[in-house]
């Protein structure tokens, strides 16, 4: 772990790069993540996933099932992986700020 | 030297009840726990005696031929317990040393052990291939116990010791969430079929109690919705518990203390609903696990183990199937074909579910390993993984033109389709064997 700064703001990040209190993510720190996941543009389709991302984790503290995100957002799995190279469980999640999904995913 | 993963910190391990050992005493604590073994494990003692350093399993290890590291080489691998054992173990290795393969425990030894112990998936192919029988999973298996016990852990393997612990599943998917996917995979299964198929969370006075893979309440939806029309259709009283959403026993991977307490879990979770039958979902070390040490962790217990492949392929010429249009081959979860009896199962249930159903080689219990298995899944790892994955790789590109690779076991599932990218595959559809049955099964029109 260690800390970075964040539009002057110390935001303590894990090895694989992710948020490691949820609860310190804002808006503003969206940019920083996204250089870092090769997201070269933040657009209207990036905020629809990340709002749904973020609105699902704070109602069941969880990152939603793969298919759901899909399904509530209206985009594919492949349009997710256009917004977010590194895939939906972790580039998107890194974005929304939510811990990394672990197991065997 | 450093090893390739994450290594979890000092208060990280400690939150899971595993506290670092002060390195000053790490030797005298690796030699109590290996002594304690020996006692044990009595299999472990077979293994660290026996090899002559004939070489046959050097051909024969995914690891050593991908990564062409020569730790990877099994025999050189188990040596790096095998030598600290003698040295302190035997008289002859006590008396001369180095001329009689002994070493003296130092400064990089639970470095190499954390690297190279790592780097073995625990698949079995080179005791299939040793004339002694010399399984290098079961010294992987000591020697990653070993190393938990003194507090030496990949953070991946403490995280989800956490997630366990908080949630009962490796994820860390709350009881509420879980109750979610349930729904949402209902909805999928009504608006597929027009059915009300259920998936029942935590009933009381249920005969059969379901593990799935908590990544089947993530990614691998299709195996949950196929198990799910598999017991409607059969019409049985079934169940999955919240407490343990969790067909994967990592403990078996990095501590076996931490295996039992999993095991316990599924016991008391069985028990709760007066289960006579836990079905394991698809999942390859947690069926090993399940099916080989329930009795010695958990004994005695009122319910029958099976899985999920064995259970459709009991009830297999019931089912209503129409064979899809498909191409498709399957890879052998290494604990199924060398550990678990699952072998003829999925291909009788493949060749139901197919029209062309074609076998990679070599298949059965002579497969190579998918590179991920016991749970080496870490991102940081990649390049490793990779390499461990060459063989899998090759032996799938071999096949021609395939529409589906089938692999039911959630390690393969994370780890293949980023193998098959990596190699230059990414027109294949991947997922499990119960995918292939629920989308086989004729269950009324939408």
């Amino acid at each position: 772990m260690s800390m970075v700064e964040i539009n002057g703001q110390q935001i303590e990040i894990d090895e694989d790069g992710f948020i490691v209190d949820p609860a310190v993510w804002n808006e503003g720190l969206v940019s920083y993540f996204a250089k870092q996941e090769e997201v070269p543009e933040l657009t209207e389709d990036h905020w629809k996933v990340i709002n749904y991302l973020r609105q699902y984790f704070k109602q069941f503290g969880i990152a939603p099932m793969i298919r759901k995100l899909c399904k509530d957002t209206g985009f594919t799995l492949k349009e997710i992986y256009e917004l977010f190279p590194s895939g939906p469980a972790k580039g998107a999640c890194k974005l929304a700020g939510l811990p990394k999904p672990t197991g065997c995913v | 030297m450093k090893p390739p993963m994450h290594v979890a910190k000092e208060n990280e391990v400690a939150s899971i009840g595993l506290p670092r050992v002060p390195k000053q005493d790490e030797q005298t604590a690796v030699l109590k726990k290996l002594d304690d073994l020996r006692s044990s494990m009595r299999s472990l003692m077979v293994m660290l005696e026996n090899c002559t350093k004939c070489g046959n399993c050097a051909k024969q290890c995914h690891s050593y031929l991908g990564t062409e590291d020569y730790h990877n080489f099994p025999a050189a691998r188990a040596d790096l317990m095998r030598r600290i054992y003698k040295r302190y173990f035997t008289w002859t290795g006590r008396t001369f040393g180095r001329f009689f393969g002994a070493d003296d425990f130092d400064a990089d030894t639970l470095s190499k052990w954390l690297t190279y112990f790592y780097q073995c998936n625990e698949c079995r192919r080179c005791a299939k291939f040793c004339p002694f029988g010399i399984d290098t999973a079961e010294v992987t298996i000591a020697a990653r116990h070993i190393l938990s016990e003194i507090g030496i852990m990949p953070k991946f393997m403490q995280g989800i010791a956490v997630n366990m612990n908080k949630t009962g599943n490796n994820m860390g998917i709350p009881q509420p969430a879980i109750v979610d996917c349930a729904e949402f995979m209902e909805d999928e299964m009504r608006e597929e079929t027009g059915l009300d198929i259920k998936i029942p969370i935590d009933k009381p006075n249920s005969d059969i109690l379901y593990i799935p893979s908590s990544a089947d309440f993530f990614t691998n939806v299709d195996t949950m919705i196929g198990a799910a029309k598999l017991f409607h259709y059969l019409g049985v009283n079934w169940t999955i518990p919240s407490t343990v959403l969790e067909a994967a026993n990592f403990g078996l991977l990095f501590n076996l203390n931490v295996m039992r307490e999993h095991n316990q879990r599924l016991k008391a979770a069985a028990t709760a609903v007066g289960a006579k039958l836990v079905i394991q979902g698809e999942c390859g070390h947690g069926w090993r696990a399940a099916k080989a040490y329930t009795d010695g962790c958990s004994a005695p217990v009122s319910f029958e183990i099976v899985h999920i492949l064995d259970y459709c392929d009991q009830h297999l010429g019931k089912l209503p199937l129409k064979k899809l249009p498909l191409r498709a081959t399957l890879h052998d979860p290494c604990n199924y074909a060398r550990a678990g009896e699952i072998v003829e199962q999925p291909r009788r249930i493949m060749r139901a579910c197919v029209e062309n159903f074609v076998e990679m080689t070599p298949n059965r219990d002579e497969n190579f390993c998918c590179g991920g298995g016991s749970g080496i899944l870490m991102d940081e790892m990649m390049e490793i993984r990779m390499k461990l994955g060459k063989k899998k790789a090759e032996q799938v590109i071999a096949l021609g033109k395939l529409d589906y690779l089938a692999m039911p076991c959630s390690i393969c599932k994370a780890q293949i389709p980023v193998v098959m990218k990596y190699y230059g595959v990414d027109d294949l559809m991947m997922g499990g064997v119960m995918d292939l049955v629920g989308k086989a099964m004729i269950l009324g029109e939408a």
